[in-house]
């Protein structure tokens, strides 16, 4: 099991990966530990949002995705 | 109104033919409770300035009666006044005193509102509420209507409440001389500093009323006189218009607005003040030439506590603040005070005030020590089954009211009582609550506004 992810430290530009698989980078955050607005870089159960902005809750992140 | 005829709020505790108040309406509880939906329910009511909150995003939160408030601008620059207050379970939605922020989080459920009080992050809203819950429905609850009033931010949660400016009546001149630059120019005041905040045992009331211009009192400040705290090395502040002017109570019947004003004979220049420091006594001299170039004869108007009705202190000259009374419980009051300064005032000048308004004013400053330390031991001593019997008097000065107050060429808007040989009257405290037992009576706007039935035009306008 991935560590549990501490929202307030994702700063724009990291990737993250959300529970349903879809991987998102992080655009803003407003440092409130409950979301942070992400772009949606993939999304295998909804490819339709890929490219739109939204705001991902906390809960939902799996975990921070590593950029080579 | 019953309370114009002088039977009052309920039979008696507002009985301006005996001039006399209960002590119910400062201490019992029942009372308090019906304060809240029937006057701060109502009444427009001081939340801050916009110099508070210059860029989007910016935030501060205030209060207005009970409830907690945020003053903010989103992102297209307006302006607005939102219940802190979760729409899933009421929790605060901003537990930050000030700030900038792109949303609003409620931690315990996690939804989001923008600066623009829209719900914007519902969580598992498409798992959990099947993508069925009406957001546009949710967003933070807005005032019913808000003023920016040369920078200052009222508001009202009652949407049948008249506009700010129909509220305030002719009174705005008076409320100008707090709110406008001191040479009358055009840049603009600011909140010096933070808002001071801090809590006494006392029911909001008795602050309020100190405010309406209770000259009576002044002997509590002798200490702080002897001290010789003012600006110029003695008293408390710079007084030597009292020999010179007339000494005013101006009370707006119809409106429950009050305050104390000195007024200069004609051709008399303003005296100098400030003499601690010769840069800011200059400033001043020269704002005063250029005040009086703008505003003609009202420039010999010189400001003096005031109430804006029901429980905004307005404090126009040494120190220049707004203060709010926030209830609190019929026995406890939040006191939030504002310092003022014009924005283009050089920073020696902003400096020197500082510290002279927080030597005068706020927890730590020497003058409102002794009015809480009265108001604190008044409330205290007026709770018992014993004390609650016996009613305050009100009755000093009564019957000497002057409905068209003119000084050598200048008439002075409001019912006027000059003190200037009386030295103290009780006309603009009982004016106070006058108002407030009509408030507490009174169902609706139609019977609140009295002044349309003169005015038919404003019936129209806001029907």
């Amino acid at each position: 099991m991935s560590e549990l992810v501490n929202t307030r430290e994702l700063t724009p530009g990291m990737q993250i990966v959300l529970v349903d698989g879809a991987v998102a980078e992080v655009v803003s955050n407003p440092l409130d530990g409950v979301w942070v607005f992400a772009r949606y870089l993939s999304s295998p159960a909804d490819p339709s949002v890929v490219g739109s902005e939204e705001m991902i809750f906390a809960q939902d992140i799996s975990e921070i995705r590593t950029v080579d | 109104m019953a309370a114009a005829m002088g039977t009052g709020y309920r039979a008696g505790l507002v009985d301006l033919a005996k001039g006399q108040v209960s002590r119910e309406i400062f201490v019992n509880d029942a009372i308090y409770a019906e304060e809240q939906e029937r006057l701060f329910a109502r009444a427009w009511l001081f939340v801050g300035h916009e110099s508070q909150i210059p860029n989007p995003g910016d935030f501060f939160v205030s209060g207005m009666g009970e409830e907690s408030v945020i003053l903010c601008r989103d992102r297209a620059n307006e302006i607005h006044v939102f219940l802190n207050s979760c729409r899933h379970r009421g929790m605060k939605v901003c537990r930050y005193d000030e700030g900038n922020t792109p949303v609003f989080t409620c931690p315990y459920h996690g939804w989001s509102y923008g600066t623009d009080g829209k719900l914007v992050g519902v969580p598992y809203f498409r798992e959990a509420y099947h993508s069925q819950l009406d957001r546009g429905q949710w967003g933070l609850v807005e005032v019913a209507q808000l003023c920016n009033y040369k920078g200052a931010i009222f508001a009202t949660w009652d949407a049948a409440a008249p506009s700010f400016s129909e509220y305030l009546g002719d009174f705005a001149r008076y409320l100008d001389l707090t709110l406008e630059t001191w040479e009358g120019g055009e840049s603009g005041v600011e909140v010096l500093g933070g808002v001071q905040k801090w809590l006494i045992p006392c029911n909001w009331k008795f602050p309020a009323e100190n405010f309406c211009g209770d000259s009576y009192h002044n002997i509590s400040h002798r200490s702080v006189d002897l001290a010789g705290i003012g600006p110029s090395g003695s008293g408390r502040r710079d007084m030597r218009e009292r020999e010179m002017a007339r000494r005013l109570q101006v009370s707006f019947y119809e409106r429950g607005h009050q305050t104390g004003v000195y007024v200069l004979p004609q051709g008399q220049p303003t005296p100098p003040a400030y003499a601690d420091s010769p840069v800011v006594s200059e400033y001043f001299a020269h704002c005063e030439q250029q005040r009086r170039r703008k505003y003609g004869e009202w420039g010999r108007v010189i400001g003096s506590p005031g109430e804006l009705f029901p429980n905004t202190a307005l404090h126009p000259r040494q120190p220049r603040t707004i203060a709010v009374w926030h209830p609190r419980g019929a026995h406890q009051t939040e006191c939030w005070r504002w310092y003022f300064v014009d924005k283009a005032a050089p920073q020696q000048v902003k400096d020197f005030l500082r510290d002279y308004y927080i030597r005068y004013s706020g927890p730590a400053g020497m003058t409102e020590q002794d009015d809480m330390e009265n108001w604190n031991y008044a409330h205290a001593a007026s709770r018992g089954v014993i004390a609650r019997r016996y009613p305050y008097t009100y009755e000093q000065g009564q019957g000497f009211e002057v409905a068209d107050y003119e000084y050598q060429g200048l008439r002075v808007p409001g019912t006027v009582m000059d003190i200037t040989e009386a030295k103290s009257s009780e006309h603009n405290l009982r004016n106070l609550y006058r108002r407030w037992a009509e408030f507490m009576e009174a169902d609706s706007w139609d019977e609140l506004a009295t002044w349309r039935r003169a005015d038919p035009g404003l019936v129209q306008a806001a029907e």
